[in-house]
Protein backbone atom coordinates (compact mmCIF):
# COMPACT_ATOMS: atom_id res chain seq x y z
CA UNK A 1 0.00 0.00 0.00
CA UNK A 2 2.51 2.44 1.02
CA UNK A 3 4.65 1.12 -2.22
CA UNK A 4 1.74 1.99 -4.33
CA UNK A 5 1.20 5.48 -2.33
CA UNK A 6 4.86 5.74 -3.29
CA UNK A 7 4.41 5.18 -6.66
CA UNK A 8 1.52 7.20 -7.40
CA UNK A 9 3.31 10.37 -5.70
CA UNK A 10 6.50 9.95 -8.15
CA UNK A 11 4.26 9.91 -10.97
CA UNK A 12 2.27 12.79 -9.97
CA UNK A 13 5.28 14.89 -9.40
CA UNK A 14 6.78 13.49 -12.77
CA UNK A 15 3.81 14.73 -14.64
CA UNK A 16 3.75 17.89 -13.06
CA UNK A 17 7.37 18.88 -13.18
CA UNK A 18 7.24 17.87 -16.74
CA UNK A 19 4.36 19.89 -17.30
CA UNK A 20 5.47 22.91 -15.48
CA UNK A 21 8.97 22.72 -17.19
CA UNK A 22 6.82 23.15 -20.80
CA UNK A 23 4.40 25.95 -19.36
CA UNK A 24 7.63 27.83 -18.02
CA UNK A 25 9.73 27.40 -21.44
CA UNK A 26 6.90 28.11 -23.48
CA UNK A 27 5.32 31.13 -21.75
CA UNK A 28 5.34 34.70 -23.53
CA UNK A 29 5.44 36.72 -20.70
CA UNK A 30 8.98 36.27 -18.14
CA UNK A 31 7.21 36.49 -14.94
CA UNK A 32 5.04 33.51 -15.49
CA UNK A 33 7.76 31.42 -17.04
CA UNK A 34 9.55 31.94 -13.32
CA UNK A 35 6.45 31.20 -11.50
CA UNK A 36 6.29 28.05 -13.59
CA UNK A 37 10.06 27.15 -12.64
CA UNK A 38 9.04 27.82 -9.27
CA UNK A 39 6.46 24.96 -9.39
CA UNK A 40 8.63 22.63 -11.34
CA UNK A 41 11.46 23.30 -8.01
CA UNK A 42 8.68 22.45 -5.63
CA UNK A 43 8.13 19.62 -7.46
CA UNK A 44 11.53 18.57 -7.82
CA UNK A 45 11.77 18.90 -4.22
CA UNK A 46 8.90 16.76 -3.51
CA UNK A 47 11.04 14.43 -5.92
CA UNK A 48 13.79 14.78 -3.68
CA UNK A 49 11.83 13.75 -0.74
CA UNK A 50 10.34 10.46 -2.25
CA UNK A 51 13.90 9.28 -3.13
CA UNK A 52 15.10 9.47 0.59
CA UNK A 53 17.11 12.81 -0.23
CA UNK A 54 15.79 14.97 2.74
CA UNK A 55 18.96 17.31 2.56
CA UNK A 56 18.59 17.38 -0.50
CA UNK A 57 15.04 18.62 -1.07
CA UNK A 58 15.20 21.36 1.71
CA UNK A 59 18.17 23.34 -0.35
CA UNK A 60 16.33 22.75 -3.14
CA UNK A 61 13.39 24.44 -1.47
CA UNK A 62 15.73 27.34 0.18
CA UNK A 63 18.79 27.89 -2.23
CA UNK A 64 16.78 27.30 -5.74
CA UNK A 65 13.07 28.24 -4.81
CA UNK A 66 14.26 30.68 -2.20
CA UNK A 67 17.23 32.07 -3.41
CA UNK A 68 18.35 31.96 -6.99
CA UNK A 69 14.78 31.91 -8.73
CA UNK A 70 14.13 35.24 -6.58
CA UNK A 71 17.70 36.49 -7.88
CA UNK A 72 15.81 35.94 -11.42
CA UNK A 73 13.16 37.74 -10.68
CA UNK A 74 14.76 40.57 -8.95
CA UNK A 75 16.74 40.80 -11.99
CA UNK A 76 13.24 40.66 -14.13
CA UNK A 77 11.88 43.30 -12.30
CA UNK A 78 15.26 45.49 -12.49
CA UNK A 79 15.31 45.53 -16.73
CA UNK A 80 11.55 46.21 -16.57
CA UNK A 81 10.41 44.63 -20.03
CA UNK A 82 7.77 45.87 -21.82
CA UNK A 83 8.51 45.46 -25.15
CA UNK A 84 9.41 42.27 -24.29
CA UNK A 85 5.45 40.40 -24.18
CA UNK A 86 5.08 41.76 -27.69
CA UNK A 87 7.14 40.48 -29.71
CA UNK A 88 7.74 36.37 -30.63
CA UNK A 89 9.10 34.86 -27.79
CA UNK A 90 11.15 32.27 -29.82
CA UNK A 91 13.45 32.45 -32.56
CA UNK A 92 12.78 31.42 -36.23
CA UNK A 93 14.87 28.66 -35.67
CA UNK A 94 13.04 26.90 -33.37
CA UNK A 95 11.71 23.98 -34.98
CA UNK A 96 15.49 23.16 -35.52
CA UNK A 97 16.00 23.70 -31.72
CA UNK A 98 13.13 21.45 -31.10
CA UNK A 99 14.49 18.61 -33.08
CA UNK A 100 17.34 18.83 -31.05
CA UNK A 101 15.75 19.09 -27.62
CA UNK A 102 13.29 15.96 -28.66
CA UNK A 103 16.82 13.95 -30.08
CA UNK A 104 18.24 13.84 -27.08
CA UNK A 105 15.85 13.57 -24.48
CA UNK A 106 15.24 10.33 -26.74
CA UNK A 107 18.27 9.23 -26.72
CA UNK A 108 18.56 9.49 -22.97
CA UNK A 109 15.35 7.94 -22.93
CA UNK A 110 16.17 4.60 -24.71
CA UNK A 111 19.64 4.27 -23.60
CA UNK A 112 18.09 3.81 -20.05
CA UNK A 113 16.68 0.27 -18.70
CA UNK A 114 13.03 1.04 -17.25
CA UNK A 115 13.46 -1.82 -14.53
CA UNK A 116 17.23 -0.97 -13.80
CA UNK A 117 18.17 -2.50 -10.44
CA UNK A 118 21.86 -2.23 -9.67
CA UNK A 119 23.19 -4.40 -6.35
CA UNK A 120 22.46 -2.19 -3.17
CA UNK A 121 25.53 -1.94 -1.63
CA UNK A 122 25.39 -0.75 2.40
CA UNK A 123 22.12 -2.29 3.04
CA UNK A 124 22.68 -5.62 4.26
CA UNK A 125 26.14 -4.76 5.44
CA UNK A 126 25.15 -4.87 9.21
CA UNK A 127 25.00 -1.92 11.69
CA UNK A 128 21.88 0.25 12.46
CA UNK A 129 20.48 1.77 9.16
CA UNK A 130 22.12 5.38 9.57
CA UNK A 131 19.63 8.26 8.75
CA UNK A 132 20.15 10.02 5.00
CA UNK A 133 21.26 13.75 6.25
CA UNK A 134 23.95 12.35 9.05
CA UNK A 135 25.22 9.99 5.95
CA UNK A 136 25.24 13.14 3.74
CA UNK A 137 27.12 15.40 6.25
CA UNK A 138 29.46 12.73 7.26
CA UNK A 139 30.24 12.15 3.67
CA UNK A 140 30.28 15.98 2.71
CA UNK A 141 33.12 16.35 5.57
CA UNK A 142 35.43 13.74 5.36
CA UNK A 143 35.21 12.06 2.18
CA UNK A 144 34.55 15.87 -0.26
CA UNK A 145 36.35 17.67 2.56
CA UNK A 146 38.51 18.88 -0.05
CA UNK A 147 35.70 19.70 -2.98
CA UNK A 148 33.43 21.36 -0.11
CA UNK A 149 36.06 24.25 0.47
CA UNK A 150 37.10 24.53 -3.29
CA UNK A 151 32.81 24.95 -4.22
CA UNK A 152 32.74 27.38 -1.06
CA UNK A 153 36.06 29.26 -3.55
CA UNK A 154 33.74 28.97 -5.87
CA UNK A 155 31.04 30.98 -4.84
CA UNK A 156 33.23 33.53 -3.39
CA UNK A 157 34.82 34.46 -7.24
CA UNK A 158 30.88 34.05 -8.35
CA UNK A 159 30.07 37.03 -5.56
CA UNK A 160 33.26 39.24 -6.46
CA UNK A 161 32.99 38.42 -10.24
CA UNK A 162 29.20 39.33 -10.22
CA UNK A 163 29.87 42.45 -8.25
CA UNK A 164 32.81 43.39 -10.39
CA UNK A 165 30.88 42.87 -13.90
CA UNK A 166 27.31 44.23 -12.60
CA UNK A 167 29.08 47.82 -11.32
CA UNK A 168 28.41 50.59 -12.52
CA UNK A 169 31.77 52.32 -14.35
CA UNK A 170 32.32 55.93 -12.26
CA UNK A 171 35.17 57.15 -13.61
CA UNK A 172 33.23 58.82 -16.60
CA UNK B 1 10.37 2.05 -4.24
CA UNK B 2 10.69 4.29 -7.09
CA UNK B 3 12.42 2.70 -9.75
CA UNK B 4 15.75 4.39 -11.11
CA UNK B 5 14.34 3.91 -14.80
CA UNK B 6 11.88 6.46 -13.40
CA UNK B 7 14.02 8.79 -12.54
CA UNK B 8 16.29 8.52 -15.57
CA UNK B 9 13.35 8.77 -17.86
CA UNK B 10 12.38 12.39 -16.06
CA UNK B 11 15.26 13.66 -15.88
CA UNK B 12 15.95 12.36 -19.85
CA UNK B 13 12.82 14.67 -20.41
CA UNK B 14 13.39 17.76 -17.67
CA UNK B 15 16.62 18.24 -19.89
CA UNK B 16 15.51 17.90 -23.49
CA UNK B 17 12.81 20.27 -22.60
CA UNK B 18 15.36 22.84 -20.77
CA UNK B 19 17.15 21.96 -24.04
CA UNK B 20 14.38 23.18 -26.43
CA UNK B 21 14.03 25.91 -24.23
CA UNK B 22 18.02 27.02 -23.98
CA UNK B 23 18.11 26.66 -28.12
CA UNK B 24 14.91 28.65 -29.05
CA UNK B 25 14.10 30.98 -26.58
CA UNK B 26 14.96 35.10 -27.49
CA UNK B 27 15.17 36.43 -23.64
CA UNK B 28 18.66 35.89 -22.04
CA UNK B 29 16.92 35.50 -18.66
CA UNK B 30 14.75 32.65 -19.98
CA UNK B 31 17.98 31.47 -21.41
CA UNK B 32 19.49 31.26 -18.47
CA UNK B 33 16.43 29.56 -16.37
CA UNK B 34 16.60 26.77 -19.06
CA UNK B 35 20.23 26.53 -17.82
CA UNK B 36 19.02 25.67 -13.87
CA UNK B 37 16.17 23.24 -15.75
CA UNK B 38 18.51 21.20 -17.17
CA UNK B 39 20.79 21.42 -13.96
CA UNK B 40 17.94 19.91 -11.82
CA UNK B 41 17.52 17.34 -14.41
CA UNK B 42 20.86 16.37 -13.82
CA UNK B 43 20.06 16.77 -10.09
CA UNK B 44 17.07 14.36 -10.13
CA UNK B 45 19.23 11.64 -12.10
CA UNK B 46 21.91 11.70 -9.19
CA UNK B 47 19.08 11.62 -6.40
CA UNK B 48 17.82 8.59 -8.08
CA UNK B 49 21.54 6.86 -8.45
CA UNK B 50 21.92 7.58 -4.79
CA UNK B 51 18.45 6.37 -3.40
CA UNK B 52 19.02 2.71 -5.64
CA UNK B 53 22.88 2.41 -4.46
CA UNK B 54 21.88 3.53 -1.00
CA UNK B 55 25.21 5.33 -1.03
CA UNK B 56 24.61 9.02 -0.10
CA UNK B 57 27.59 10.40 -2.50
CA UNK B 58 25.32 10.94 -4.90
CA UNK B 59 23.26 13.56 -2.98
CA UNK B 60 26.66 15.35 -2.12
CA UNK B 61 27.29 15.99 -6.01
CA UNK B 62 23.91 16.96 -6.40
CA UNK B 63 24.86 19.50 -3.52
CA UNK B 64 27.66 20.80 -5.52
CA UNK B 65 25.68 21.06 -8.41
CA UNK B 66 23.41 23.13 -6.37
CA UNK B 67 26.55 25.49 -5.55
CA UNK B 68 27.64 25.80 -8.98
CA UNK B 69 24.00 26.63 -10.72
CA UNK B 70 23.88 29.13 -7.49
CA UNK B 71 27.73 30.66 -8.93
CA UNK B 72 26.19 30.84 -12.57
CA UNK B 73 22.86 32.72 -12.19
CA UNK B 74 25.12 35.00 -10.13
CA UNK B 75 27.66 35.68 -13.14
CA UNK B 76 25.23 35.35 -15.73
CA UNK B 77 22.99 37.67 -14.34
CA UNK B 78 25.50 40.21 -13.46
CA UNK B 79 26.13 39.85 -16.78
CA UNK B 80 22.43 40.59 -17.95
CA UNK B 81 22.66 43.74 -16.19
CA UNK B 82 25.94 44.91 -17.26
CA UNK B 83 24.47 44.04 -20.84
CA UNK B 84 21.38 46.19 -20.49
CA UNK B 85 22.96 49.03 -19.17
CA UNK B 86 24.99 48.91 -22.48
CA UNK B 87 21.81 48.28 -24.21
CA UNK B 88 18.50 47.82 -23.72
CA UNK B 89 16.61 44.80 -23.89
CA UNK B 90 17.45 40.99 -23.95
CA UNK B 91 16.48 39.63 -27.00
CA UNK B 92 19.88 37.76 -28.19
CA UNK B 93 19.06 38.26 -31.41
CA UNK B 94 19.69 42.00 -31.44
CA UNK B 95 23.19 41.35 -30.08
CA UNK B 96 25.34 40.66 -33.28
CA UNK B 97 28.10 43.14 -32.12
CA UNK B 98 31.40 42.27 -30.26
CA UNK B 99 32.07 45.29 -29.50
CA UNK B 100 29.72 48.52 -29.49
Amino acid sequence: MAILAGQIAFYYLATASVASAILAVTRRNPAHSMLWVLALFLHVAGIFLLLGAEFLAAVQVIVYAGAILVFYLFVLMLLDLPREAAGPSFGAHWPLCAAAGLAFAALVWHAREPGLVLTAKGTAAGGPPRGSLSAVGTALFTQFALPFELASLILLAAIVGAVVVAKRKTES
Amino acid sequence: MVPVGACLGLSAVLFGIGLIGFLSRRNIILMLVSVEIMLNAVNVSLAGFSHQLQDQRGQVLALFVIAVAAAEAAVGLGLVLALSRNRPGVNVEDLTQLKW
